[in-house]
């Protein structure tokens, strides 16, 4: 999340991108870097053990959202 | 108690409430703090109020002295606690791990606090029995004014950015003083240039604090390696190796001492037996290291690099990554070591 705010700031588009279990780290998160409501987009918890196909299939899943985001149309 | 003191009682119970609502606790009431009381404890320092013990920059968050001070009051300490406050966070900003953010980590750390020197007798700090457990003040409000600092200073609240899956007892306080007066050796700060007559507090980071029973041998190597096993314990391995602090009972410090070795000695042998084979590591699926984080996986993991299942492997990886300190009663009776009784070992009589 700070990173994404930090780039945001920057200049440079950026969409942070979590998992579901740190919901509440991530907003936690853009509050201590004064961005409450940052958007970013959460994803199924695990990805650590994940398989490349897997991995792969979390990315085709999560695209529209962080096209979404992005303001990409 | 008299009327007057209950009648304090109910507004002191109603600022304990009002600090629960802030979310300014770890869950236990604290003490109400005001300005003049503030003062107190800033007044046993000569650091100036403003100065920053310890930062984290990803948070863009500090601890000065001044909010130091705040949660050493809200934890309890009386203000000539403070400057063993002030040095642990010192200890702590100097460890560096914190400052690295292992406290918003998964993994659920705490603090572990070493106090030694002449302000262990001076402030009532226990060193010798129940050492890990409740009942004195010192131990138990210095470790928990670095926890409400956490929590206050930095915002690292549980289900917040403290992403603690399970965290540990410790991290309501951890706070020891060496039993110097029972160790055979020197105390701990002086490993670190200080001198017998300072005070110093060490600060490390630890994620568990795990007993060892060992009251059945007189021989320094049983005792050792008793003590290694437990070191080497497969959950202990996340990277590819650990460090380890290791408070021995008085006793059993005695038992080593005599037998001529020393916390180098205990250190060596620690990083040469604390050790599991390829095969015991592959049972629990942790006997590869992953090529990008170094962390312990399985040898059939994309990430797994090349791995040699014979042989022992060291989970220590050099003797200084044992910290050896004494602390607690000689109460456990454990047999002594002699050069006769040595050959008894682990014989009931």
């Amino acid at each position: 999340m700070a990173d994404g705010i930090l780039l945001e700031r920057a200049g440079l588009p950026a969409v942070s991108i979590c998992t579901d279990p740190f919901a509440l780290t991530a907003r936690a998160m853009a509050d201590a870097y004064g961005f409450p409501g940052f958007e970013y987009v959460s994803i199924p918890h695990p990805v650590a053990s994940l398989t490349e196909a897997q991995i792969r299939a979390r990315v085709r899943d999560m695209l529209p959202d962080l096209l979404r985001i992005l303001g990409v149309e | 108690m008299d009327a007057s003191f209950v009648e304090d009682a109910v507004a002191v119970r109603r600022a304990m409430e009002y600090y629960a609502d802030q979310g300014w606790t770890d869950g236990l009431p604290v003490v109400p703090v005001t300005e003049s009381y503030l003062a107190e404890f800033l007044a046993q320092t000569s650091r100036d109020p403003a100065d920053v013990l310890l930062s984290m920059p990803q948070l863009n968050r500090a601890c000065t002295v001044r909010l130091a001070a705040v949660n050493a009051a809200l934890a309890g300490c009386r203000p000539e606690y403070f400057p063993v406050v002030v040095a642990a966070w010192e200890s702590l900003a100097a460890e560096g791990y914190p400052v690295k953010g292992i406290w918003q980590s998964t993994t659920g750390t705490a603090p572990f606090l070493i106090v030694n020197g002449p302000v262990r007798e001076r402030i009532g700090l226990n060193s010798r029995g129940n050492v890990f457990g409740s009942g004195f003040r010192a131990n138990a409000t210095i470790g928990r004014a670095i926890r409400l600092g956490v929590i206050n200073a930095f915002g690292l609240r549980p289900h917040e950015l403290d992403q603690a899956t399970q965290g540990t007892p410790a991290k309501y306080t951890c706070c020891i003083a060496e039993n110097e007066e029972e160790s055979p050796w020197p105390g701990l700060h002086t490993e670190f240039g200080l001198s017998a007559s300072d005070s110093a507090v060490t600060a490390i980071i630890i994620r568990s604090c795990v007993h060892i029973e060992a009251r059945h041998t007189r021989v320094p190597e049983q005792l050792a390696t008793d003590i290694a096993g437990t070191i080497s314990r497969t959950g202990a391995l996340i990277h590819e190796t650990i460090s380890a602090a290791v408070v021995l009972s008085p006793e059993h410090a005695r038992l080593f001492a005599s037998a001529g070795w020393s916390k180098p000695d205990i250190a060596r042998f620690m990083y040469d037996h604390a050790v599991r084979t390829g095969a015991e590591l592959a049972a629990a699926g942790k006997e590869a290291v992953s090529s990008k984080t170094r962390w312990r996986l399985p040898a059939d993991h994309p990430d797994a690099l090349p791995v040699a299942l014979d042989g022992p492997v060291r989970v220590l990886n050099s003797p200084a990554a044992v910290l050896v300190v004494v602390a607690g009663a000689g109460n456990a009776g454990c047999p002594p070591w002699s050069r006769r009784s040595g050959r008894a070992a682990g014989r009931r009589r």
